[in-house]
């Protein structure tokens, strides 16, 4: 076997043949001048033209390529999980099959890694995509989900991204989270750092994402928040949701006992519904103690992750274990 | 080739539930049939419950010196977990399961089985079809919804002739109903299922389609499969859109008599309305809070349940040769998906 390599770049494709050698040479082109090993992880997420064949050539005549096939179409971020899954290098780099992120930037994303950091997000400052059907949405879904789980990052669409290895094959990965890996992956507490890359227009094929995403992506945003900040104190996370109910509820019956009208029955009636309800609410965060605790997450298992220990005897330890 | 003598080539997993046949019948109807397909074979009774008649039966089968395997459950745990008890001790590459009781002309199963060079699951369709033209009514009626709900339009769900490749049965516990819809699990699986036409046996005498509690069975179990294939990967988006909907008209509600009771002085005491919609609102948030609940519990697990199947991994390690040229005398060390096909 050969060593294994420092550093593999994950393709997820889905139809791409048209993209996928001029992909590979710009890839090839790309690292050859930075002096790392490196391998290819091509991820085939049931692609039904051409991909996998020429994918297949490409791993024959090139033995840093590995493609990984996929039995249907799964979607991206399985697609993704895979890529991380199956790569053997230290450092991770994610990109897009369609050519719309540029291979030549991954030098920068090395750099900044061998900084220290853990995770590296590429910002698509110059996208060249629609105004109104994607840039504009993104822009405000950046905002948000910044302002939602903690981790302001101009674009968390872009999938040129760069991961340490240990940390990232750790995170769970399912759904749709592409979106939001540095989101979930700050269970981890990461490093994170963000760097302009460049963004081409698209050459072939069709985009294959629309205006849709809007709902899944605020209720994705909600579960990320809950799992991310709140899964190891469920109960307080709901007692938190189930405040305001609580609070209307007490108003409204100490309204009906203080106050000298005759009982009013919609005020009498709402604070009955509304108490009973945050107390369901509560009772739902018990429940989600047990969940957390019958699960295997454990905030120290992310700790771990990203810890440095300093000491006389933290050896070489701090990372990889 | 002794260890190929051993091994079957298939083996045939007959659950034994509340409907049954005269087995020494179905017995001899079925390895009339096996035998035709050229395999070698092995069968697998599995009595769901105390059948003591069909025992007795199965052990003259034995004493006469036929290959069959006798799994005896103490109680009925259903057609699902008979299927899971034979499937542990079958042996053979591929799995066939077939009704105790007479619904495809037992020389088709070599219909089935030429199925498989193209498919990983067969599943048979009894067609053409004996029946009145209101239990045809009826029928296509609930495999219409069934298809619409599921998404995968197929046309005879109470038919139990199926055979597949081992990995299907590995890949998919079946439990509760699920049996019926393994067509369905296995393509979210990412298996090839192909449905095959059967001809309907002669002595498939089930009359009269379903009764309505029958029915209504049915139809739970697509939901429940539908829930099950849609959305437990990510349950806020199903509880989310119910929470939110029914909060939302429970808020339009509040609102306009809000509105009313501030522009109009129309009064709110008396209206039945306001606990209507506060009830509403909140029903809508503790949907919402099930989701939630839901999406910490995939959390938690997410590292057991994997999202997507790996048909292979493709790699050629090239050991370079001093010319430089040798990228071309690869040596293949992927796993390769078995390519197995089945005699025919």
């Amino acid at each position: 076997m050969l060593e294994d390599p420092r550093l593999s770049i994950i393709v997820p494709f889905f139809n791409e043949e048209e993209s996928i050698r001029p992909l590979y040479a710009a890839i090839v082109a790309a690292i050859s001048q930075l002096q790392v090993t490196f391998e290819m992880v091509f991820v085939d997420d049931g692609s039904a033209d051409g991909t996998v064949r020429i994918a297949t050539e490409l791993a024959r005549s090139d033995s840093r390529v590995r493609v990984v096939k996929f039995r249907r179409n799964y979607g991206q971020t399985p697609a993704m999980a895979a890529g991380i899954e199956h790569a053997r290098g230290e450092i991770l780099v994610t990109m897009d099959g369609d050519l719309q992120n540029d291979p030549a930037d991954i030098g920068l994303f090395l750099e900044k890694m061998n900084e220290g950091f853990d995770i590296v997000v590429g910002w698509r400052h110059d996208r060249k995509d629609k105004l109104i059907s994607r840039k504009i949405p993104s822009r405000i879904a950046n905002r948000l989900i910044g302002k939602v789980t903690g981790v302001p990052i101009m674009d968390n669409g872009c999938s040129l991204k760069a991961y340490r290895a240990a940390l990232i094959k750790e995170i769970p990965l399912y759904s749709e989270m592409h979106r939001f890996i540095p989101a979930m992956a700050s269970i981890a507490g990461p490093r994170i750092a963000e760097i302009k890359v460049r963004h081409h227009a698209r050459q072939f094929g069709k985009s294959k994402y629309g205006l849709s995403r809007v709902y899944r992506v605020l209720l994705d945003l909600m579960v990320i928040k809950t799992v991310t900040s709140f899964t190891a104190r469920p109960l307080l996370w709901f007692s938190l949701l189930s405040m305001p109910l609580l609070f209307l509820g007490t108003a409204a019956l100490v309204y009906t006992l203080v106050s000298s009208e005759p009982i009013s029955l919609p005020v009498a009636g709402s604070g009955v519904v509304l108490m009973a309800s945050a107390f369901i609410m509560v009772s739902a965060g018990a429940f989600g103690e047990l969940v957390y605790k019958l699960g295997d997450m454990r905030d120290y298992h992310f700790s771990r992750l990203t810890q440095r220990v300093s000491g006389p005897h933290s050896a070489s330890q701090t990372r990889n274990s | 080739m002794l260890q190929h003598d051993l091994t079957p080539q298939l083996s045939v997993i007959v659950p034994v539930g509340e409907r049954y046949a005269d087995l020494r019948e179905i017995f001899d109807e079925y390895k009339t049939g096996l035998t035709a397909a050229g395999m070698t074979w092995e069968m697998i009774f599995v009595l769901d419950g105390p059948h003591a008649e069909c025992e007795a039966k199965l052990k003259q089968l034995a004493a006469c010196g036929e290959r069959i395997t006798v799994v005896g459950l103490t109680r009925s745990f259903g057609e699902s977990t008979a299927l899971m008890a034979g499937f542990e001790q079958s042996r053979a590459e591929f799995i066939a399961t077939l009704p105790a009781y007479h619904q495809i002309d037992g020389n088709e199963i070599n219909t089935l089985v030429v199925g498989l060079s193209s498919a990983d699951l067969c599943v048979g369709r009894r067609w053409p079809r004996r029946e009145t033209w209101s239990s045809g009514l009826r029928r296509v009626a609930f495999h219409r919804l069934a298809a619409w709900v599921t998404g995968m339009p197929l046309r005879d769900l109470g038919c139990s002739a199926r055979v597949m490749r081992r990995r299907v049965l590995e890949e998919i516990a079946l439990y509760g109903d699920q049996h019926r819809f393994l067509a369905l699990l296995a393509d979210r699986q990412g298996f090839r299922v192909r449905e095959i036409d059967l001809r309907q046996s002669p002595k498939d005498n089930f009359k009269g389609g379903y009764r309505v509690r029958e029915y209504a069975h049915r139809v739970l179990d697509i939901f429940t499969v539908f829930f099950l294939v849609r959305f437990t990967k990510k349950p806020l988006r199903f509880f989310g859109m119910v929470g939110v909907s029914t909060f939302v008209i429970g808020l339009i509600l509040v609102l306009i008599m809000t509105g009313q009771r501030l522009i109009f002085h129309q009064p709110l005491a008396d209206r039945p309305a306001l606990l209507l919609s506060s009830l509403l609102m909140v029903l809508g948030l503790q949907v919402f809070a099930l989701g939630l609940l839901g999406e910490l519990i995939i959390f938690t697990h997410a590292k057991n349940l994997k999202d997507y199947q790996v048909e292979r991994i493709i790699e050629f390690e090239t050991f370079p040769t001093p010319g430089g040229g040798g990228s071309s005398s690869g040596l293949q060390i992927g796993s390769l998906v078995d390519s197995a096909q089945p005699d025919s």
